[in-house]
């Protein structure tokens, strides 16, 4: 093996929690029941990494090996890094119709053909998401596997989720992705996250949803607390209202894990305490960010205790209607 | 305007009911929990409410009021200006030892100390006690449990001897006439 497949795998395994070892050598096929026993897990990591590097070398083991057991780590622990939601538009006609091997087939050609050295790996997972891993390379230079892109797209719908890719490439696997599943464009879906699956139900809302009705009913605790005959709330049914609400805009139950919305606003100052900055012509430029491990869960929480006002602004519930979380404001409307 | 009355009602026998209005709706479940488990000799009911004024659809259900108990969190100014505005639904019978004034988080480095001096010349002018408690830890609920069922009792007239109005002017919140030149030197 050269000099660079083992600083990769070296690399490789120093990413991996010690803990997860074990289970990720049993999940890579190249390496029999034999060889998984003559590791010794108890000893320091690298000491386990000199033995491994051997036992690949005896192997004779390249990239092409090692770049799966990283595939088989990141599809296990798809929730580090940065992801990017995209939606593809103008569907051709065959576009609900891809399957698989076409798919596969068709996106390589195109992306090799693009540029000449790519290193592409395709993998389908058990619920139905394709996995893509591309190294990118130019021209001159062999494909760079320390900073692979990852790829998910889920076949039959218009959503492609990215993470890795740098902007000098990011438009030819646009154009790969966009050839490949029959579609006439891909525009950024303004949704990103470091959570793949929150993003993911998010768009393809995949939570809870509650839908408003005509006959409101109060929402049913699962578990209803056994009330005090004794004490009474006065304003049950504005909190029961309120609840409604906040559930209609963020949905039930365990909510996707958000952790960002960033609103940038591009409108005029109105504030008429103060002279200098209202009455110019230009736009006030300014961003707000919402911050929290898990955002969606505590706005819930703000509309529901009436922290934040009812009904629900659409500046709030756009984040779960449209599934994005980056949304510039203009005069005009969002 | 729907103003709560105080002595529209009949009481009811051994009987006590109290109101506690908390803006944030957290304080006061635990309170009224405690408040109804501590006291075993009078029946209390316990009204929960985010302000004033109150539904007209229970107004019919609703026992009378003995004490109504506005709860003020100093960590936030919309709580305070909450109970302010819910102040105008009382009626004035109930500024008579029928009000009481909870805070909560009165040591907080982090809260104004301006916010507790406004909260204090309040209940001075409405001549209502001012009670400080702490909710994070049971024994701060349970004491001020306690100590809302004592001034309870005497505002429902359980207490032989003593009345809500003669209590108040025991307990009533004063306030020092350099209070706005306190310092903490």
């Amino acid at each position: 093996m050269g000099d660079s497949t083992n600083r990769i795998l070296q690399r490789l395994i120093r990413r991996i929690p010690y803990q997860m070892l074990q289970t990720m050598f049993g999940k890579w096929a190249h390496l029999s029941r034999e060889d998984l026993h003559s590791l010794d897990f108890t000893q320091p990591k690298w000491v386990l990494t000199e033995h491994l590097l051997a036992l690949c070398e005896e192997k004779g083991l390249t990239v092409k090996h090692i770049t799966e057991l990283e595939m088989i780590y990141i599809i296990e622990n798809p929730n580090q890094g940065m992801w990017h939601g995209f939606q593809l538009l103008d569907a051709e006609e065959d576009a609900p119709s891809i399957e698989l091997t076409q798919f596969k087939e068709q996106f390589k050609a195109n992306l090799t053909e693009l540029i000449s050295h790519v290193s592409i790996k395709i993998k389908k997972h058990t619920d139905e998401a394709i996995w893509i891993r591309v190294a990118w390379g130019d021209n001159f230079t062999k494909p760079y596997h320390l900073k692979p892109t990852y790829v998910v797209h889920h076949l039959q719908t218009p959503y492609v989720f990215v993470t890795g890719v740098t902007s000098k490439h990011k438009p030819l696997l646009n154009q790969a992705l966009v050839l490949a599943t029959r579609y006439g464009s891909m525009k950024d879906a303004h949704l990103s996250g470091r959570n793949l699956t929150a993003i993911r139900d998010l768009l393809m809302r995949q939570y809870q949803q509650v839908f408003p009705t005509k006959h409101p009913k109060p929402l049913q605790e699962k578990n209803p607390v056994p009330r005090n005959p004794n004490i009474e709330k006065e304003q049950a049914e504005n909190t029961e209202n309120r609840l409604q609400m906040a559930c209609e805009a963020f949905g039930d139950g365990t909510l996707p894990q958000m952790q960002k919305a960033v609103y940038k606003l591009e409108t005029k100052f109105r504030d008429n305490s103060n002279k200098t900055l209202t009455g110019r012509e230009e736009p006030f430029r300014g961003v707000v960010e919402f911050a929290s491990t898990n955002l969606l869960e505590s706005l819930r929480h703000c509309v529901s205790s009436g922290m934040a006002s009812t009904p629900v602004t659409p500046l709030l519930s756009s984040i779960t209607q449209k599934g994005r979380n980056y949304f510039v404001i203009t005069d005009k409307g969002v | 305007m729907s103003l709560l009355k105080p002595f529209s009602k009949l009481p009811g026998l051994n009987t006590a009911n109290i109101l506690l209005v908390e803006n944030e709706e957290q304080f006061q479940q635990k309170l009224a929990d405690t408040v109804v488990l501590q006291e075993k000799t009078v029946n209390v009911n316990v009204r929960l409410a985010r302000s004033l004024p109150l539904p007209m659809e229970n107004e019919e259900s609703r026992p009378r009021i003995d004490l109504v108990v506005f709860i003020i969190h100093l960590t936030s100014e919309l709580s305070f200006q909450s109970a302010e505005t819910s102040l105008k639904y009382l009626d004035p019978g109930y500024f008579q030892g029928k009000v009481c004034f909870l805070v909560t988080n009165a040591r907080n480095v982090s809260v104004p100390p301006e916010r507790l001096v406004s909260v204090r010349k309040l209940a001075a002018s409405l001549h209502c006690p001012l009670l400080c408690a702490e909710d994070q830890t049971t024994e701060g609920v349970t004491t001020a449990a306690h100590r809302l069922l004592a001034i309870l009792k005497v505002a429902a007239g359980l207490v032989p001897m003593a009345t809500g109005l003669y209590l108040s002017t025991l307990t009533r919140c004063t306030v020092p006439s350099d209070i706005d030149q306190q310092n903490f030197e």
